[in-house]
């Protein structure tokens, strides 16, 4: 009988402990992802949400890092047209995967954008990031204080963000990704991978709008 | 300074030379800093805001193809000393190495292979990209007016 009671309190206070463990874990653990997204080789389930028309022929993987400068020359110079001709008219989406090699605020960026999503607020986050982006690296343009005051800028809700961007709930996510670049070949931001219906296509650096539509009109 | 560039490169072996230190170190650092795209398509651009390093670039090789050939012609028909041959190296280099780094596949290898330090070097280079191009066509510039002025000496001694 006392074996008994011992082996019940044991299960019992288990049973206590893994309920509160499951309640006060951090909500790192509790995004709302669907880890079966691909792209042609690539895993895009821990990437961005997908801008444009999800069921689109094409989608245009982006590997890119905050801090690179030839990342902010395609974001300025051939995004705008790959977005007007392709993305608005439903023939491609876009996808943004992480990867987070140039500097040490690099890694802390790509997971405020994540929390910025939290509160579907990603692109607009991923659109202030660039449009703020200082020449040098980790000259503080990308430091928790300034990715702070880029989502106070955007009206997100600073007492979820702060929490989100302090506890690093997105640390292995951004690790994820950057780990996806390694395992597709890519050597270099920005990369790309051009995904069609039949085949996929890399294209290395921040090439013009022209090398695109190349691509993308021989798939559809 | 016209008869000394004409007594160094009226010669068909300097000329071609110097050919093709312009012509390689040109498509090298235009690659590097991502003008000229050879994979999938052959295609050059100079995106905007980026004319002024398109402009480095192309002073850095005209210089190091004027500077490096007077030296080599220098050592070779005069006998004289290096020394000011390591100017012109020297700068050719600092231009090169500025910027090449950056976030394209150099950038990667050298953070890939030397970690931490490779990351500080990488942001140096990237950061300082401008000054340093700057001081290379400083260094090359100085060393092509000594080289000049040492020409006219000796050539006029020796001839």
């Amino acid at each position: 009988m006392n074996k008994k009671g011992i082996i019940l309190g044991i299960v019992v206070i288990s049973v206590i402990i893994g309920l509160a463990a499951s309640v006060s874990s951090s909500p790192s653990e509790t995004f709302d992802l669907d880890m079966t997204r691909t792209h042609g080789s690539i895993s895009t389930a821990m990437g961005s949400p997908i801008l444009g028309d999800p069921s689109a022929p094409i989608t245009i993987v982006e590997f890119g890092d905050y801090q690179c400068h030839q990342c902010y020359n395609w974001f300025h110079n051939t995004k705008p047209m790959i977005v007007r001709d392709y993305i608005e008219t439903g023939k491609a989406n876009l996808v943004f995967v992480d990867f987070a090699f140039l500097g040490k605020d690099s890694p802390k960026a790509s997971q405020a954008t994540y929390c910025a999503d939290d509160q579907e607020m990603y692109w607009e986050y991923h659109n202030s990031l660039y449009n703020s982006q200082e020449s040098k690296i980790d000259s503080g343009w990308a430091n928790s204080e300034r990715l702070k005051a880029f989502a106070f800028n955007l009206d997100l809700d600073m007492e979820l963000f702060n929490e989100c961007l302090d506890s690093e709930k997105y640390s292995k996510r951004v690790q994820y990704n950057s780990q996806q670049a390694r395992d597709n070949g890519v050597r270099g931001t920005p990369g790309f991978f051009i995904v069609g219906p039949n085949d996929q296509e890399q294209i290395a650096g921040a090439q013009p709008f022209s090398v695109f539509q190349r691509i993308m009109d021989s798939m559809v | 300074m016209i008869k000394i560039i004409k007594l160094v490169f009226l010669n068909l072996k300097f000329l071609f030379l110097s050919l093709i230190i312009f012509s390689s170190m040109m498509i090298t650092l235009l690659i590097i800093s991502e003008y000229i795209f050879l994979e999938p398509y052959f295609v050059t651009h100079i995106p905007s805001g980026s004319e002024f390093g398109f402009f480095l670039i192309t002073v850095i090789s005209a210089l190091s193809a004027l500077v490096i050939p007077m030296n080599l012609f220098r050592i070779t028909n005069l006998k004289k000393s290096k020394q000011k041959m390591s100017g012109g190296i020297f700068g050719s280099i600092i231009g090169s190495i500025a910027g090449a780094c950056s976030c394209g596949p150099i950038g990667f290898a050298v953070i890939s292979i030397f970690g931490s330090v490779g990351a500080t070097a990488t942001a140096f280079l990237t950061n300082y990209e401008t000054p340093l191009r700057v001081i290379a066509i400083i260094i090359l510039m100085i060393t092509y007016f000594t080289t000049i002025k040492s020409l006219k000496t000796e050539c006029r001694i020796n001839l």
